[in-house]
């Protein structure tokens, strides 16, 4: 990640515009084991209370690791029932970075969290129908099968 | 100007900073080799 991620110009800003960046050594105390640390690199999105809502275990591209944090960011505020600023990120990532590995989450997410704000449930059926066209090998669609039957 | 993450090496500290500015934390766990 410090060779190749971290000094792009694009990974930098997007970090230092959005986050509070912490970084420690795999085996600092207590952090290693409240967070369960056993591989490097392994990156976490917390909240501002120290909570986590993402991770990634292992290398990622400038690409892929800018919508891994953004998916981090969306889940962060889906997790506190904020869906409209989770909405803006997922439809971000699903646009920006179409081809990174986290857009079919991000596809999946953005179906939830539409349902979530609006107790419509054709947002889950048209998750399903975007992950069957664009994402057909990603595991993300067999966990949305079942909105296929909506 | 220097182009880089500006990495705080410390939790507490960007706990702190993130209630402050809003903003969630990137914890990254690195090995130095």
């Amino acid at each position: 990640m410090g060779a190749v991620t971290y000094p792009k110009p694009e990974v930098v800003d997007y970090i230092n515009q959005n986050f509070i960046p912490v970084q420690l050594q795999y085996d600092t105390q207590p952090e290693a084991a409240d967070f369960n640390i056993t591989w490097t690199p392994t990156m976490i999105v917390l909240d501002e209370t120290g909570k986590e809502h993402h991770r990634n275990v292992g290398f990622q591209s400038p690409e892929d690791f800018v919508s891994f944090l953004m998916v981090g960011q969306a889940k962060t505020y889906f997790d506190h029932n904020a869906f409209e600023p989770a909405i803006t990120l997922l439809e971000k990532v699903i646009k920006q970075y179409p081809k990174s590995a986290a857009a079919p989450e991000a596809a999946y997410l953005l179906g939830v969290s539409k349902y979530k704000a609006t107790h419509n449930a054709a947002p889950l059926k048209e998750a399903f129908e975007f992950l069957k066209a664009n994402y057909p090998d990603s595991d993300w669609l067999k966990r949305a099968q079942p909105y296929s039957l909506l | 100007m220097h182009h880089e993450i500006k990495w705080e090496s410390d939790l507490k500290n960007g706990l702190t900073r993130a209630v402050a500015e809003k903003k969630p934390v990137l914890l990254d766990f690195f090995n130095p080799g």
